[in-house]
């Protein structure tokens, strides 16, 4: 369903998730509706899945 | 044109419709965006069967549904004359007879930003009466309806109307006392008012018309269904909210300022930016967004699009290119694209273009921010 997002650098984006149905980047804004559905499934005991790697 | 002034009723217009003083301007006084249907920008005018939630044809206003492919939505469906003084309309053309159970809905609909209806006061004791006002044209006849709801989905107005005679425009004005209860959003960027028009919804969503309920009503009980019929259509164009008791002539937008209202909310960008090299591997850019979103939005790559970069002297092409998106906020998004054999640190600067035919420029990001 989501999938982390990496930065340059390798890490983890703290900012952004990924939405795998189509591939949507969404970012963490309390107010923005597609995180909002991420919290949602997350609480639901969901996890996201690991980035792909930065070619 | 007869026109009364009056110092306390305001101004009467020659179709008996009233402007009255103060509360309500004659200019921005539509608290819905793109009410006239002109505004396209993820279809352009193209057909599209609705087969997942929340999907928006005509900008601002989406469509959606508790059972997939049960009809189509497009801005002109069906190439009939809009009302006098109209270019577009949104259509609606039903592709089944759906037996509509108790917790299906159907329906169209409209998030209103709370700034923007804030000063209607719901949920005061100084809660001001709206009149909603609309064209419509339906193959079908009878009474149909929709509501107005709150952001929690607690409180809803359902209204009806009456379709008398099929195949013909018929102007529809509904005048709603507002909500002196209930948790109205004031003066935020969240959910201030949404307006549903049903399609058809079961008793799970419908209520009685003409009164506030604590419930998450989209229509009022007994309202026709339009996919209950295979091929009905449904069109809609002229759709005004305002302060007041009776509708008012509807608010004409520069079609540059509705396009900018629509920005706020949805936007196609990407066709120019700018960066730099980093390592041997990545360009990264940068885009400013056209208007200040609601919120920091949702991007989605576009497919079959063209990466061009001039980077060290030559042009580079990317079809279809891995892109990822490393911050966004409401005003602009920065993020990179994958290649091979760089040289770290030189700049870049690009244009975004689609391949069909012969390149043109184009834009790759849908950046969304919709309610």
């Amino acid at each position: 369903m989501y999938k982390q997002v990496k930065n340059t650098d390798g890490t983890i984006s703290l900012n952004i998730i990924k939405r795998d149905i189509d591939n949507a980047f969404i970012p963490f804004d309390p107010a923005n509706t597609d995180y909002q559905q991420y919290l949602a499934w997350l609480a639901e005991g969901n996890t996201p899945e690991p980035a792909d790697e930065v070619v | 044109m007869s026109l009364i002034l009056d110092g306390t009723n305001g101004v009467t217009f020659n179709d008996s419709s009233l402007q009255p003083a103060a509360a309500s301007p004659y200019v921005l006084k539509n608290k819905l965006i793109n009410g006239a249907m002109m505004i396209d920008q993820r279809a352009n005018g193209a057909s599209t069967t609705v087969t997942s939630a929340n999907y928006y044809s005509c900008d601002r206003w989406y469509t959606d549904m508790s059972q997939a492919s049960k009809y189509s939505v497009q801005q002109n469906a069906g190439g009939v004359t809009p009302p006098a003084g109209f270019t577009n309309y949104l259509g609606i053309t039903s592709l089944a007879s759906t037996t509509v159970g108790a917790s299906d809905y159907f329906n169209i609909y409209q998030g209103i930003e709370g700034f923007n209806t804030a000063d209607l006061d719901f949920g005061k004791s100084t809660a001001k009466t709206v009149t909603l006002s609309f064209w419509i044209r339906s193959s079908l006849t009878g009474t149909f309806g929709g509501s107005l709801k709150n952001n929690a989905n607690n409180r809803s107005y359902p209204f009806s109307y009456t379709i008398s005679s099929a195949n013909t425009w018929t102007q529809i004005s509904i005048t709603i006392a507002g909500d002196t209860t209930g948790t109205w959003i004031g003066a935020t960027n969240g959910l201030g008012i949404g307006l549903n028009l049903s399609l058809g919804c079961g008793s799970t969503y419908s209520g009685t018309a003409g009164a506030w309920a604590g419930a998450n009503y989209i229509q009022p009980t007994g309202a026709t269904s339009v996919v209950g019929t295979n091929g009905a259509t449904f069109y809609i164009t002229g759709v005004q909210l305002e302060i007041g008791t009776s509708a008012t002539p509807f608010e004409r937008r520069l079609y540059n300022q509705e396009l900018a209202n629509c920005q706020r909310y949805y936007e196609n960008i990407g066709s120019d930016f700018s960066g730099n090299t980093e390592g041997s591997t990545l360009y990264t850019f940068q885009i400013q967004l056209l208007q200040t979103m609601r919120v920091a939005p949702t991007c989605t790559l576009r497919t079959g699009f063209y990466f061009n970069a001039r980077y060290a002297g030559t042009d580079i092409n990317i079809l279809n290119p891995s892109l990822s998106i490393l911050n966004v906020d409401s005003t602009g998004l920065w993020a990179y694209v994958s290649s091979s054999g760089l040289t770290s640190n030189y700049p870049i600067v690009g244009r975004h273009q689609n391949y069909s035919g012969g390149i043109s420029l184009s834009d790759f990001i849908a950046a969304s921010s919709e309610l």
